[in-house]
């Protein structure tokens, strides 16, 4: 192993966890401060406290609306990509046929595309649909770049199970679509899991798609409604940092349950060789 | 149907063939109610849309034929602007009736989104001529004004004894206040930000200084000696006077409020909205502290106020235009701007009405000061452009004021992309053309 | 074997298809929509082939250039910060340590969270001439007088690189660690045993054998670093003037707030090629073979 004065990582550490719990810390102080008072004389610990800025955020935001748009639109495409997902993932990792690699290739270079690329054309297509300003208008444009996420972490997956399992049902006269759903799909379970959560956090964040295809306080999810917050005339910091707490909570608390498996993902996909 | 929207030159139609059958569900059509719909969009959030929602039940009650539906829109002007864009270029009927921002009018008229309402007969005389102005575009008119937003000079009573002069002498009486012992941190704040706020505060020193933006023959005027003048003074006041805080490049409204209600600044340049909320010793420091005025001018120039404010327009596609404009009639009525100025303090578009007795009482501002901000208020320019030729202006006015450019550099690269923008928009031609 | 394959392309095809229809197909009507003038804002100019015309418009236009800049000065300088940085911390974090799972669980979190709420979360620290960051660093003595982050380009960019290094790092490390958990500890102990050095170890032994997931994540973060839209969408807008303006902020702008589609197509595409050119060359030019087929 490398030798390393004993103090140092234990130092690196430290400096690293204050460094990334500060701003959450800071912004969990504000949300509990009167507006008035933000920018003044900030201090390190909290003097006064209100609960006001939460309360504005339902009362007077509605923030309910946004955070109940991001649940369908990410709940529905992630279901639908692992779904179809899943088959696809099964075959590239487990057959073998032709065009293998290339169909690989071709996901992997998709996950790699510049959003902003496709914005004109779905903007054009929705528009000729009737579905800006609607869940499925969301849900489309989310599937270009949660579809190739999931396949890929899904083969990633695939490829870990042990290879004898299928041979051992087929020989005992299963059919491959026995194999798959009835030994695979149980082993696989954890993986799917996973790589749903994954998921669910790329749809839950993504902000492009969201601000180009959504137009009102109705249809916005809440990272669009964190970012417009800003009203004609004012900047609400303490609404905008209570929401951003409230965002937050739920993809820290999944981290924190689920951290091994999402980094098992998270790497599985990517460092391969 | 979707055909007809997409065309055939679009590779779009057999797509959208195929994936309608898809999402059917998702495009199930609303259908209308028995009688006319009227279909209304416009700011129906707190205060305004509690009222709003009070005039239009009296207005049902008193027109039993009609039934009046709100449509929700965001409430940030960009955001609302691209909604319309987008239902007003699908060509149907939905909203019927539209609030627009002051600068929008032109370019939906040019586009023919919107009807004129000259057919209507409206009496134009009874409005303030600015907002007239601002709401016609080739010699007709497409909006009725609804309520007026203005800019105006607030001024701490206390720490600045008089009105200033001029605005050289506001920069005196502003260091003034600041040198005086506990006297405020600013001397002035403004909306610095790079927004549109911004080109409404550069129109106030441009007047001032007896500058336009676009002169009548749509000529534009950004690298005249009087844009210069005021963009260098503006610029002036934050590093050599030193009375306005480099903090405003970054401040919206919202900021300045908050700075001149702490009261940490002797003047504010903002519109009537927060002058109640100042006036409230619960939340404010400077209650009963404080008068508004005209923003001064400077030699050669006179003194000017942004003009804002909102107006009422027609959609183009509506099969009830003569339902709509009832509506319109109704709400641009003095009764109901009497009480639109009592419930949610906003300026009253008929001029008549600043005589009247009532309007004082239902006013938080006083009335004559506020009369004189309108009258001497100038629009932005009135073109179908305006959107980005304000993005323009926005930039540039923000690379001198942080002194990325000088200001004479910044204006005539304005005035060089405004000059192309016109150029390939066609618009020298639109403007000689009767609108379509 | 065969009904291997026609199953193997059944189960594919859904997928595949799915992603042809709604990625594909955009960029090829992206291409489509770049050679013609079409502005939803202006009927009136109707909507005409002009051949290359936005792409000569794009060429002749400063701000697109500047953006181009900023793109490629943010994307050197948050990956240089974030590899150096990662390696240091996946190396802190390779030994058995009480709390490991914990640590690194705190450092995935930022990572999680949307970019809005990081960028809303260090706009706000960096906000106003009474901000906490100010204010720290006046206590520090590091500052004399505080500053207005978001009025000079150079100070604006240091709220926009500390969050996307503090959002990011945690990944490239965790990257990084998993391609150090893979070398084998016995190298280590033998250079021990010869007497080499830590340093000697780190360069010659760590680093070589990283050199495949350091490629790798170098890869990832390049692409994503070059599309950057929503940290600085709300950090600085693009501000002030256009100097922190990203391309895709640059597109963005063409596209929804102008609604200038077929200009706004037509960066699309430039910046499209970029992408892919970028992709191509790190994959031969550093031969790098990503997932194959089998191992």
């Amino acid at each position: 192993m490398l030798r390393w004065p004993r103090w140092l990582p234990a130092v690196v550490l430290t400096v690293l966890i204050l460094f990334t719990a500060f701003p959450f810390y800071w912004a969990i102080v504000a949300s509990f401060t009167p507006e008035a008072t933000l920018f003044r004389e900030p201090s390190l610990w909290p003097r006064e406290f209100t609960l006001d800025h939460y309360r504005a955020l339902f009362a007077e935001r509605d923030f309910l609306t946004p955070v109940r748009n991001s649940l369908i639109v990410a709940g529905t495409t992630t279901l639908f990509c692992v779904t179809i997902g899943a088959f696809a993932a099964y075959a590239l990792a487990r057959l073998k046929f032709r065009g293998k690699a290339l169909i690989l290739g071709f996901i992997l270079a998709v996950t790699m595309f510049p959003q902003i690329s496709i914005v004109s054309p779905l903007y054009l297509l929705l528009r000729s649909l009737r579905l800006i300003n609607t869940h499925p208008g969301l849900i489309l444009p989310y599937i270009t770049f949660a579809m190739p996420l999931t396949v890929w972490l899904l083969v990633g997956f695939f490829r870990q199970l042990p290879g004898d399992l299928e041979e051992a049902a087929l020989v005992d006269g299963a059919t491959r679509w026995q194999s798959f759903t009835k030994i695979l799909l149980p082993l696989a379970a954890p993986g799917l899991a996973t790589t749903a959560i994954l998921t669910f956090i790329y749809c839950w964040n993504e902000f492009l798609f969201a601000l180009s295809f959504t137009l009102g306080p109705e249809r916005q999810t809440v990272p669009v409604a964190i970012a417009l917050f800003r009203g004609q005339y004012q900047v609400p910091w303490g609404q905008i940092l209570a929401a951003a707490v409230l965002a937050t909570a739920p993809v820290a608390a999944m981290v924190l349950i689920f951290q091994r498996r999402i980094v098992q993902g998270l790497t599985a996909g990517a460092v391969k060789g | 149907m979707t055909r007809a929207l997409c065309g055939k030159r679009s590779p779009c139609s057999w797509l959208v063939l195929g994936m309608s059958l898809i999402l059917l569900t998702a495009c199930q059509a609303n259908a209308k109610e028995d009688g006319t719909v009227l279909t209304f969009s416009g700011s129906a959030l707190g205060a305004e849309g509690t009222l709003l929602a009070l005039q239009l039940e009296r207005f049902m009650r008193e027109n039993p034929d009609l039934h009046v539906r709100v449509l929700r829109t965001p409430e940030g002007a960009t955001q609302r602007h691209q909604l319309y864009v987008q239902w007003l270029n699908a060509r149907v009927g939905d909203p019927d009736v539209l609030q627009l921002d002051v600068v929008w009018t032109p370019e939906f008229a040019a586009a023919g989104w919107i009807l004129p309402l000259d057919r209507f007969k409206p009496a134009v005389g009874d409005f303030f001529p600015a907002t007239i102005e601002a709401n016609s575009w080739a010699g007709k008119l497409y909006g009725l004004p609804w309520f007026v937003d203005v800019g105006l000079l607030y001024r701490r009573t206390d720490l600045v004894p008089r009105e200033p002069r001029n605005l050289d002498d506001m920069v005196a009486l502003a260091r003034a206040a600041q040198s005086r012992r506990g006297g405020p941190r600013y001397g002035i704040v403004w909306q610095g930000a790079r927004y549109e706020g911004l080109v409404t505060t550069f129109i106030e020193y441009l007047g001032a200084f007896g500058g336009r933006i676009i002169d009548d023959q749509g000529k534009v005027m950004l690298d005249s000696p009087e844009a210069v003048r005021a963009l260098t003074f503006m610029r002036k006041t934050l590093y050599d006077d030193r009375i306005a805080p480099l903090d405003v490049l970054t401040w919206h409204e919202e900021e300045g409020r908050f700075a001149f209600q702490n009261g940490n600044a002797a003047f504010m340049r903002n519109w009537p909205y927060p002058y109640a909320a100042m006036n409230d010793t619960a939340q404010s420091r400077v209650a009963g502290k404080f008068t508004i005025g005209p923003m001064p001018a400077a030699p050669g120039g006179k003194s000017t106020a942004a003009l804002g404010g909102n107006q009422l327009a027609i959609n183009a596609y509506t099969e009830h235009a003569d339902a709509a404009y009832r509506l319109i009639a109704y709400l641009t009525a003095p009764e109901q701007m009497l009480e639109r100025a009592a419930e949610v303090g906003q300026y009253p578009s008929r001029r008549a009405l600043f005589d009247d007795g009532r309007l004082s009482a239902a006013l938080a501002t006083p009335v004559e000061q506020a009369r004189r901000a309108i009258e001497s208020a100038t629009p932005r320019p009135v073109t179908p452009i305006y959107t980005e030729l304000s993005e323009i202006l926005q930039i540039e006015l923000h690379r001198a004021l942080v002194r990325q450019a000088e200001p004479e550099a910044a204006l005539r690269s304005a005035a060089m992309r405004i000059n192309a923008l016109v150029e390939r928009t066609g618009m020298r031609e639109l403007m000689s053309k009767k609108a379509p | 074997m065969k009904s291997e394959s026609k199953l193997g392309l059944v189960l594919v095809a859904p997928a595949l298809g799915v992603i042809a229809l709604i990625a594909l197909f955009p960029l090829g009507w992206t291409l489509w929509e770049s050679l013609h003038q079409h502005d939803l804002r202006m009927p009136w100019l109707g909507q005409s082939f002009i051949g290359l015309g936005n792409f000569a418009e794009i060429m002749g236009d400063p701000r697109f250039w500047g953006s181009l800049g900023h793109t490629a000065f943010f994307t050197v300088v948050s990956i240089s910060l974030e590899l150096v940085l990662g390696l240091f911390l996946a190396l802190a974090m390779n030994r058995a340590f009480r709390g490991r799972g914990a640590v690194r669980a705190a450092i995935l979190v930022p990572w999680a969270i949307p970019t809005v709420v990081a960028a809303l979360l260090w706009r706000f620290m960096f906000e106003s001439e009474a901000g906490i960051a100010n204010a720290v660093l006046l206590d520090l003595g590091i500052l004399e007088k505080a500053i207005v982050w978001f009025i000079h380009t150079g100070t604006s960019w240091v709220p926009v690189i500390l969050a996307d290094v503090w959002k990011t790092t945690p990944f490239v490390a965790l990257l990084l660690l998993a391609g150090l958990q893979n070398i084998d500890k016995s190298l280590y102990e033998a250079a021990s045993m010869d007497g080499a050095g830590a340093w000697w170890q780190l360069t010659h032994i760590t680093i070589p054998l990283l050199k495949h997931a350091i490629l790798v994540t170098l890869i990832f973060r390049t692409l994503d670093a070059f599309r950057v839209f929503d940290l600085i969408y709300v950090l600085t807008g693009g501000g002030p003037g256009t100097s922190t303006e990203p391309v895709a902020l640059y597109a963005f702008n063409a596209l929804l707030q102008n609604l200038r589609f077929g200009y706004g197509s037509a960066v699309s595409v430039v910046i499209f090629a970029i992408t892919f050119g970028l992709a191509v060359l790190y994959i031969k030019g550093l031969g790098v073979s990503l997932q194959g087929d089998e191992r």
